[in-house]
């Protein structure tokens, strides 16, 4: 596959590690009332939609940045690709 | 400034006392075992700084200016490389110029291995086709970049049409060498 | 001989080859196959299954039958398609699957068996008794399978691979590829142009056709040598592109030198992987043919095929020239074969042409509405039966050409389950539209397999492609071409009582196809796994579409309705040397050498490889004997004297910014923040599920710059994690990271005279306790002026610190050290003596960080800070997690000689060992110098209560029960007096 990095533009996927549901920068509260629950979900949950699909991608052979990709897994189609660090300041 | 005087004998990446050198047909490699490095990388809310007079490169750039250089190694990081300062702490000389940048000391984490051709760009291209998925006809003279390379990731410089720059983990300097010089002659063929 | 006149062969070049021992004479520009039939060759070889003996059938990469093994000694390679084998002299080839010579095979008894090996057979037969099939049917089956046989030797060739981006890249070169590359190369667009053939032009290079009333050949040759003047255009022969990969990537093998007899300083292959931003697949087609009583007999071929050999390679299909040739048609194809032949010299029999108003081009005779019924010929075919009208009549041929129609080559196409679709007029599968993206057919490849058309058609696939991205092409002058007739009817196989062949190398007839269908393995899915129908090297190529024919007609369907067939990469088979490139042997991967690595082999050091890594293992003297004789006098010399170890290969992580101790707060579970400027603290890291992850050292070098360090093993992956916490969690924080693992060589100075030896090598440095205690941690210069870092830590629990400086200098500062300490007894000591001295102090590593274990098991809960949030801490809290009551203690043998393994699970003395009496497992043991006797370290359940309690140490797996005695992991130094020293 080849991954449109956002900086770097089309780059193969060799490059790349992937970790998975993008879910995981959503890193629950620990201080919160059901944090343990939340926790939970969090750490084993993941959906695995046949479809269109936000995951996290790291460059670990090139820039080592975390991007956010959204892909479609059943084409393996890629809709668009973010810096997962601007994905995560623009949440905050 | 912070010389070194001491009387303990450096070895190259190599392993050797003195850089490595030999010629594949049109292309020669060279270990580059004076090259003084250093990484810089902006603090929060920084603005990119001018060492030694560098303008710091774009994303995927290389720059250089008489004794130093530098290429982008990610957003709001660079590596900046200075020539024949491998003995000296390049780290101290750059964060004199930079401050308030965050400054690491890289001069051994690396080996740089300088590919040169007597023959124009295509040994040059026909070597990276070979062993870098990088096109090289959008990777011209000034372009800078990381990928992997035989199970190894690699920072490639561009420094000029008929001059490429490997440069790779120190402690893999053999199994790059290995293989750069096996790709390299198997194109003398 | 029955050698034509012309060819595309050089007979000024002729060249040696043996088969099946036997010399023969060829040319340059022949295939093996095309020298075996000019020699009057026939049989090759024997089928798979019922050992009959079979001849070449086809003249490319779908060849089933002609499957060779050539070379010899490691070169020995089988299964070889004779039909694509370029030929070169001293050539070794031997047919295949056969016991005793090939004339008269022993295992040729299957075939009178046959009745028995229908479809299905394996799984019907070798059901019971159930305890026969290891012993007794798996073997037999495993002896009588498989048709060449492996040397047995490593392969003495090397292998290479490569990258290639372009914007279009033909695949094919014949009419529609060289008219789609021309296109787009004097559109200035970057292009490959692969074909699997040693020679561009496709089936131009096969037919009598003209090109601008001139031989085709030079048509071809103008593209080439155009196309090679192009600097933009890349010509890849012998290159065959078998499978088509995400977002325009393409595999390709180039058979670099295949056709030489020894590689010499070339390598065998090359592996490519091709970015293209568009692809033209102008693959051609494939014939089919149709199946009748017996037709898979020597000299039984494709018409296309007969044709090709005659047009090309100057190569007659009969053992003698006086022998006639028939072809069996269903349409007009046919024709052209027996036309190119009669002009070539041959005798032709005739074409038998199922259709009742067959035409007639030329002064042959013609059998309308007729059928080939049988054949006869032991090891080739002597005669054929012909029925018209129910009245049958034998025929003395020596060959005879099948035509049934051409399939374009859609197998790229499916390559991303694309389905083709049904062409009634063509009665053909051609490429659907759900194809992979960006992969254009061309010429025979869509269906369009007449010269004019596929030249027109290739040229506008290019000028489609190019534009899609961007780039106008212009429309180029072809060669003035014609179509030829290709009428054609849907007749698909002679019904009959005897058995008639589908797919010959697996040995599938169409009563096995009728046989599946009466047991309902009627969908294509079942049909081909349960009569192995296109399950063979040659995936079906020449079968597939006719056994679906077959099925649609003992079903009643349409050809549509009953299934399609979609290929999978590879195309053609793939060896699995080029796939592994050149990583074999001690190439298998990138060496990471520590910066003592030529002095430790100076040094005698026997090596181990840790990951990457070579480390040194351990540094025997003479007169030691054993490994253990060598690590027990370097245990004791670092707890009586001082020891040094590379350590290098620990990961380290510069970590700068304003907020790099929140940062690291929030990595580790015990807190980073509050650290005083020149001090190193232990630190665990949890995984985000609460379970032990991984320790170090932070060092705190500023306010704003610290210096961790990680295991070996998790170097890489604690990095990442610290960028992953940093980018995807916390990027307001104001932190930067980078790895400086190589940039320092690092060394441990371990044991009591430690302080000593540095003392003589520091420039102007008070290492004294009270200067620099136990975790301090400074730069500083040794010997007179170069840069270092010193951190106070000990692995050991010995008075001991590690020394770094840059990695150029860890060669010397090694032998400075060892010389400095020569009259202090300095030993450089290994990996193993690393681990025995870790163990005697009950330090956790690997085998107790194993990703199952818990602070709180480690004896390390009160790391988990309560005061902060860190990654795993929450979780680390659940209640199970809580509530387990495992404790990593230590454990003496009762008879110290007596090793208990690492993996011996723990049992209470005389209990019952099974899973509810386990009590917990040995993580780590070894033979401790100090103690005189063997130890341990393990999870044993309330371990820490148990201290001086005897249990067993079972390990069932070698049958060993030792008794072990439950004591503190903390062999050496209980208090740690001695590293505070």
């Amino acid at each position: 596959m080849l991954i449109p990095h956002p900086l770097l533009g089309l780059r193969d996927s060799q490059e790349f590690t992937y970790l998975g549901d993008a879910s995981l920068m959503q890193r629950p509260d620990p201080s919160a009332q059901n944090a343990e629950a939340a926790f939970c979900d969090y750490v084993f949950l993941r959906d695995n939609p046949a479809g269109v699909m936000r995951e996290l991608w790291f460059h670990e052979q090139g820039d080592r940045s975390w991007l956010v990709v959204t892909r479609d897994t059943t084409t393996h189609e890629i809709l668009g690709a973010e810096l997962a660090s601007d994905v995560k300041g623009a949440a905050k | 400034m912070t010389d070194l005087m001491t009387d303990l004998t450096p070895i190259t990446a190599l392993g050797a006392t003195v850089a490595r050198a030999e010629s594949f047909g049109a292309l020669t490699i060279t270990e580059n075992a004076g090259l003084g490095l250093a990484s810089l990388a902006l603090r929060k809310g920084q603005s990119a700084p001018q060492p030694f007079g560098l303008p710091l490169p774009a994303v995927g750039k290389a720059v250089s200016m008489g004794d130093y250089a530098a290429f982008w190694t990610g957003r709001d990081q660079w590596m900046i490389e200075a020539a024949d300062k491998a003995e000296v702490d390049f780290a101290a000389l750059l964060k004199a110029e930079a401050p308030d940048c965050s400054v690491t000391e890289q001069t051994d984490g690396f080996t740089a291995f300088e590919i040169s051709s007597t023959q124009g760009p295509a040994p040059i291209e026909a070597l990276m086709r070979k062993l870098v998925n990088i096109d090289p006809k959008a990777f011209g003279a000034g372009q800078a970049t990381r990928t992997g390379l035989e199970h190894m990731t690699v920072f490639l410089i561009r420094r000029s049409d008929d001059h490429l720059a490997v440069i790779g983990m120190r402690t893999l300097a053999g199994s790059l060498w290995h293989a750069l010089a096996v790709a390299a002659r198997r194109l003398e063929d | 001989m029955t050698r034509l006149t012309g060819g595309l062969i050089d007979r000024n070049a002729p060249l040696n080859f043996t088969f099946n021992g036997k010399t023969y004479k060829g040319f340059q520009g022949d295939t093996l196959a095309s020298a075996l039939l000019a020699n009057g060759v026939q049989l090759m070889g024997r089928s798979f299954k019922y050992h009959r003996p079979r001849g070449v059938f086809a003249a490319g990469s779908e060849e089933p039958n002609a499957m060779v093994e050539l070379r010899t000694g490691a070169r020995q390679e089988p299964n070889t398609r004779a039909t694509v084998t370029e030929l070169f002299d001293g050539l070794v080839a031997r047919s295949q699957n056969h016991v005793g010579p090939l004339e008269r095979d022993f295992l040729a008894v299957n075939d009178l068996l046959s009745p028995f090996f229908a479809a299905g057979f394996y799984y019907k037969t070798f059901m019971w008794p159930k305890a026969f099939w290891e012993k007794l049917y798996e073997p037999m089956i495993r002896k009588a399978a498989g048709l060449g046989s492996l040397s047995m030797l490593p392969d003495p060739d090397d292998y290479d691979k490569g990258f290639l981006h372009c914007d279009l890249l033909v695949v094919g070169g014949g009419a529609a590829g060289l008219a789609a590359a021309l296109t787009a190369g004097r559109a200035g667009a970057e292009v490959v142009l692969a074909d699997e053939d040693f020679a561009l032009g496709g089936r131009l290079t096969m037919e009598s056709d003209l090109l601008d009333e001139a031989a085709a050949t030079d048509w071809i040759a103008s593209v080439k040598a155009e196309l090679e003047s192009l600097p933009n255009v890349r010509i890849m022969t012998r290159t065959t592109v078998f499978g088509v990969y995400d977002h325009g990537i393409y595999g390709a093998v180039e058979r670099v030198s295949d056709h030489l007899a020894v590689p010499g300083d070339k390598v065998r292959q090359t592996l490519w992987r091709i970015t293209a931003k568009r692809a033209v697949l102008a693959a051609g087609a494939t014939e089919r043919h149709m199946p009748f009583a017996d037709n898979d007999r020597p000299g039984v071929m494709l018409a296309g095929a007969m044709r090709a050999y005659a047009n090309r390679w100057a190569a007659s299909p009969v053992k003698r020239d006086s022998d006639a040739i028939a072809i069996f048609t269903n349409g007009d194809d046919g024709h052209r074969t027996a036309m190119d032949l009669i002009a070539k010299g041959a005798k032709v029999l005739g074409v038998i042409d199922a259709r009742d108003a067959a035409p007639r081009f030329g002064d042959y005779d013609v059998y309308a509405g007729a059928t080939v019924t049988g054949t006869k010929g032991r090891l080739g075919l002597t005669s054929i039966e012909i029925t018209r009208n129910g009245q049958s009549q034998w025929h003395n041929v020596g060959a005879l050409g099948v035509a049934g129609g051409w399939n374009p080559n859609v197998h790229l196409a499916s390559h991303h389950r694309g389905r083709p679709v049904w062409d009634d007029t063509l009665l053909a599968f051609v490429p659907g539209p759900n194809g992979p993206a960006g992969l254009i057919p061309a010429g025979a490849a869509a269906g369009k397999g007449g010269t004019e058309e596929a030249l027109t058609d290739g040229m506008r696939a290019a000028i489609t492609a190019l534009s899609e991205i961007g780039v106008t092409a212009s429309e180029i002058v072809l060669p003035k071409a014609e179509n030829m007739p290709a009428e054609q009817v849907a007749f698909w196989h002679v019904p009959g009582s005897k058995r008639a062949w589908v797919d010959f190398q697996n040995d599938v007839t169409v009563k096995d196809i009728a046989l599946a269908h009466k047991e309902n393995m009627t969908p294509v899915e079942h049909l081909k796994r349960w009569t192995t129908l296109g399950m063979a090297t040659d995936q079906g190529k020449t079968s597939n579409i006719s056994a679906l024919a077959v099925m649609a007609e003992l079903t009643g369907k349409t050809i549509p309705e009953t299934g399609t067939t979609i290929f999978r990469p590879p195309y053609t088979g793939v060896s699995l040397s080029v796939l592994g490139g050149g990583d074999t042997g001690p190439l298998f991967r990138p060496r990471r050498l520590t910066p003592t690595h030529t002095w430790a082999e100076a040094q005698g050091a026997a090596f181990v490889e840790v990951g990457p890594w070579m480390r040194a293992q351990y540094f025997p003297r003479a007169g030691e004997t054993t490994w253990r004789e060598t690590v027990d006098r370097e245990v004791l010399a670092v707890r009586s004297n001082v020891g040094l170890c590379d350590v290098t290969t620990l990961g380290k992580v510069d970590v700068q910014g304003a907020d790099s101790g929140e940062f690291l707060n929030r990595m580790y579970s015990n807190m980073m923040g509050t650290l005083k400027v020149g001090m190193v603290r232990y630190g665990l890291m949890l995984r985000e599920d609460g379970h032990a992850y991984d320790d170090g050292t932070c060092a705190r070098m500023s306010e704003d710059h610290y210096v961790v360090t990680t295991t070996t093993a998790n170097a890489g992956l604690v990095y990442r994690q610290m960028e992953f916490a940093h980018q995807c969690l916390w990027p307001e924080l104001d932190v930067q990271l980078i790895s400086t693992t190589d940039a320092w060589a690092q060394i441990a100075v371990a044991g009591p005279k430690s302080r000593a030896l540095l003392t003589r090598i520091v420039d102007d440095f008070d290492l004294s306790n009270e200067a620099f205690p136990f975790m301090a941690c400074s730069e500083l210069t040794i010997c007179n002026g170069l840069r270092a870092r010193l951190f106070r830590i000990s692995f050991s629990g010995e008075l001991a610190y590690e020394i770094a400086v840059p990695a150029r200098y860890g060669h010397a500062l090694m032998q400075r050290l060892m010389e400095q300490g020569a009259d202090l007894g300095v030993t450089p000591y290994g990996t193993e003596a690393l681990a025995v001295l870790r163990i005697e102090k009950g330090h956790a590593a690997g085998a107790e960080l194993n990703g199952q274990t818990t602070a709180q098991m480690l004896g390390l809960g009160k790391m988990v800070s309560a005061k902060k949030d860190s990654i795993g801490a929450l979780m680390s809290r659940r209640e199970g997690m809580a509530a387990d009551t495992r404790r990593l203690v230590g454990f003496k043998s009762v008879e110290p000689q007596k090793q208990a393994m690492a993996g011996s699970h723990l049992f209470a003395e005389g209990a019952v060992q099974n899973m509810s009496t386990d009590e917990g497992w040995l993580t780590s043991s070894c033979y401790s110098p100090h103690l005189n006797g063997y130890i341990a370290l393990g999870f044993l359940e309330n371990g820490d209560a148990r201290l001086g309690e005897t249990i067993v140490a079972a390990n069932p797996l070698e049958g060993q029960s030792v008794k072990v005695e439950v004591v503190s992991a903390h062999f050496v130094d209980p208090e740690g007096g001695r590293l505070r020293d």
